[in-house]
């Protein structure tokens, strides 16, 4: 469903380049992962994915149609879906309300649902009493479960994510693990990780490596 | 509108910061609104001085015309000495300009004087001797006047000195119309001490002019006269105690039969000092402007007014001053929170929320802040209005009278009497107090002002908001 044509990008000079003529395709249903050495330009190429920036040379395709053609803000509002590090929730709210705000920024077909949001927050173990007092009063694997049950209720048919078990325990790494799979295979959902955790590609369908300028699959 | 519920969530989730943003903003809106209250109230009082400032037409004898007459017999017959001769006014005459529209209420003054008789008047040293008890010995000029000035009158009350409070009654009660025909009299304190004379008592006056008859007063009331007064007489006038009042009507008789229903000058009040001009306009048309004339007197109208306008003014630059500068306090503070807020605009932006609906959420809060902020200062807007309205008012009256009183010294009668003080001062600083309240209007105003003033602001800081590029949410 996401093509990346020919893409390159580059900070300050092209000879520095992060990456050029990339070409890659991710499908709904699967999971991928991206690996590779601090530095090397991993969150730069998700953030292109994500339709928060534009590559310097080639483009992204959704189904064919180029991403910079629906508009950017208009992809990222339809979709994606993005789950980060530092989990990026709304303080301000109780999980409750980081679904509802989500739910109402971006074209969900479930807007204003509350019951359907509570159903999600439920299946990711966030209880009741935990739904609606400030989402900053809950430890960092309930946050990132919050952060997940986020990308569930937008429509969003493809999911990223940057180290998204960079602040977590084992356990909630499992779970997480867990979580991103279920979204690829039952939800058939295109997911993309970008991680330096082994645990986390091997769970992954595909493992891509972004060493030296290039992207090579795994084994 | 996603935005209102996430406005107003993140308003009441923080609430410290809240609470500080109220603060500053009420003490800007405090400002504003204390500005707004002053030069309203600036308004307001000019306006009512309208109404209650006095504002004069005065009718009296054409003298610029009389002396022209006297100027030109003098060339043809240079025999006779030059003579003044101006004509009373006649009261009929008053009686159709006091019908006239804008005419509140009239008051005719007539000026002479006649010699204490039975009782001494006050003798100031040197000068006042060569007059009066003095002249009679050496049997001088007929025109020479009295010990004892009498200004007749409608009413006392009606005259600039008592309005102004200059001269207050002290014992008994003033001249009022009731008093025509009769021969009661308002003396001086001072006098009514030397001779020691109370309320109820009787004096006796002879004229000096036509059938020099001597009169019987009896004492109805006793007045004192501010020691300001006494400075405004001319050289060669009694003593200020020795001006009593009477009614015109006695005045008349003292002075001879032919002065019968007329009078020096008939004062005519004018409701509204706007149309003292139209009222003159009109006056003339009813009179013979050849022996008569009309002068106006709306000094007091003016003074509060220009000085109300200065208070004004004064006000409006408060007003400017504070938005300008809450404005760029407030820009500050949201140019702030809006770095301080950077991952949550970014994690909206990430969502494919637009940029406009950011900046519509922030300006939100920033109006709920606003609302809070405008009932907050409406409660306190009254005190610190007041105090600066006061400061405000104590020195423009004080600039304004200072002008005033060097300007308006001419009043009607001429002579010594006490009713030709100046009109303007006194009465400037009574009506120049602002009244300061709290309308809904007021508020209607100032919300008007915050509305501006933070919307200003957040255009001034939405540039952080519209440069913010997406992606700094993934990599910082
Ligand atoms: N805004 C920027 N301007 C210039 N260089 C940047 C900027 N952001 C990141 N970089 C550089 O680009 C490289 C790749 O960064 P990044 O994509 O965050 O790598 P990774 O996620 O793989 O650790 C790093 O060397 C980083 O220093
Ligand atoms: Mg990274």
């Amino acid at each position: 469903m996401l093509k990346a044509n020919d893409i390159g990008y580059w900070y300050d000079r092209q000879e520095n380049s992060l990456f050029e003529h990339v070409n890659l395709e991710f499908k709904s249903g699967h999971s991928y992962a991206i690996v590779g050495q601090s530095g090397s330009g991993k969150t730069t190429f998700l953030s292109l994915l994500a339709g928060l920036d534009k590559p310097r040379a080639g483009q992204i395709e959704l189904n064919g149609e180029p991403i910079n053609q629906l508009g950017l803000t208009n992809y990222r509002k339809s979709h994606v879906a993005i789950v980060f590090q530092s989990y990026n929730l709304f303080t301000y709210m109780s999980p409750l309300n980081n679904l509802l705000t989500a739910m109402a920024v971006t074209s969900s077909s479930h807007k204003g649902d509350k019951k359907f949001a509570m159903d999600m927050l439920q299946t990711l173990g966030i209880t009741d009493e935990q739904m609606t007092k400030n989402v900053q009063k809950l430890s960092g694997g309930q946050q990132q479960r919050v952060a997940i049950a986020r990308t569930m209720v937008c429509d969003a048919k493809l999911v990223v994510a940057d180290e998204p078990t960079g602040n977590l325990d084992e356990e909630n790494t499992q779970y997480v693990i867990e979580q991103f799979q279920k979204i690829a295979h039952e939800q058939h959902k295109c997911v993309i990780i970008v991680t330096h955790e082994p645990d986390v590609a091997a769970a992954c369908d595909y493992a891509y490596r972004l060493a030296k300028h290039e992207f090579t699959l795994e084994a | 509108m996603n935005f209102f519920k996430r406005a107003w969530l993140n308003l009441t989730a923080k609430k410290g910061r809240s609470i500080l943003l109220i603060l500053v903003t009420s003490a800007i809106m405090l400002f504003v609104l204390a500005g707004l209250l002053i030069r309203n109230a600036a308004d307001t009082a000019t306006n009512n001085a309208k109404q209650s400032v006095g504002a004069t037409v005065t009718l009296s004898a054409n003298r610029e015309a009389a002396f022209k007459k006297m100027r030109s017999s003098t060339s043809t017959s240079k025999t006779s000495r030059p003579k003044l001769t101006t004509s009373p006014v006649k009261l009929s005459d008053a009686a159709k300009i006091a019908k006239l529209n804008n005419v509140a209420s009239c008051t005719a003054t007539v000026s002479t004087s006649a010699n204490a008789t039975g009782f001494d008047a006050i003798s100031t040293s040197g000068s006042s001797d060569s007059n009066g008890g003095g002249m009679k010995g050496m049997g001088g000029s007929t025109t020479s006047s009295g010990d004892i000035a009498i200004s007749g009158v409608t009413s006392t009350s009606a005259t600039s000195a008592f309005e102004n409070s200059s001269s207050k009654i002290t014992k008994g009660r003033g001249i009022t119309t009731a008093d025509e025909g009769t021969n009661n009299v308002v003396i001086e304190s001072e006098l009514a001490k030397e001779d020691s004379l109370k309320v109820g008592d009787s004096i006796k006056l002879k004229a000096t002019t036509g059938t020099k008859k001597t009169y019987t007063l009896k004492v109805v009331g006793i007045y004192k006269a501010s020691s300001s007064t006494s400075t405004q007489q001319g050289p060669g006038a009694t003593d200020p105690a020795n001006s009593v009042y009477t009614s015109y009507t006695f005045a008349n008789t003292v002075k001879g039969a032919k002065y019968k229903n007329t009078a020096d000058s008939v004062t005519f009040n004018v409701s509204d000092p706007a149309k003292v001009s139209s009222v003159k306009t009109a006056g003339k048309a009813l009179i013979n402007t050849s022996k008569y004339s009309l002068t106006t007197d709306d000094s007091s109208y003016q003074t509060v007014k220009a000085s109300m306008a200065n208070v004004k003014s004064f006000a409006d630059k408060i007003v400017w001053l504070v938005a300008i500068a809450g404005t760029i306090i407030l820009a500050l503070i949201v140019i702030l929170m809006i770095r301080e807020r950077r991952y949550e605009i970014g994690v909206l932006l990430s969502l494919g929320e637009a940029r406009w609906k950011i900046v519509a959420q922030f300006f939100t809060e920033m109006v709920m802040v606003l609302i809070v902020s405008i009932a907050i200062a409406g409660a306190g807007g009254k005190f610190v209005g007041n105090q600066l309205g006061q400061q405000l008012v104590s020195q423009q009256t004080t600039t304004a009278t200072t002008t005033s009183s060097t300007s308006t010294q001419q009043g009607p009668g001429g002579s010594g009497a006490p009713g030709s003080s100046g009109t303007g001062s006194v009465s400037a600083q009574k009506q120049a107090e602002l009244d300061i309240n709290v309308s809904v209007m007021d508020l209607v105003e100032l919300g008007g002002f915050g509305l501006a003033i933070m919307f200003l602001s957040i255009m001034l800081a939405s540039g952080g908001i519209l440069r913010l590029q997406p992606k700094k949410v993934l990599i910082d």
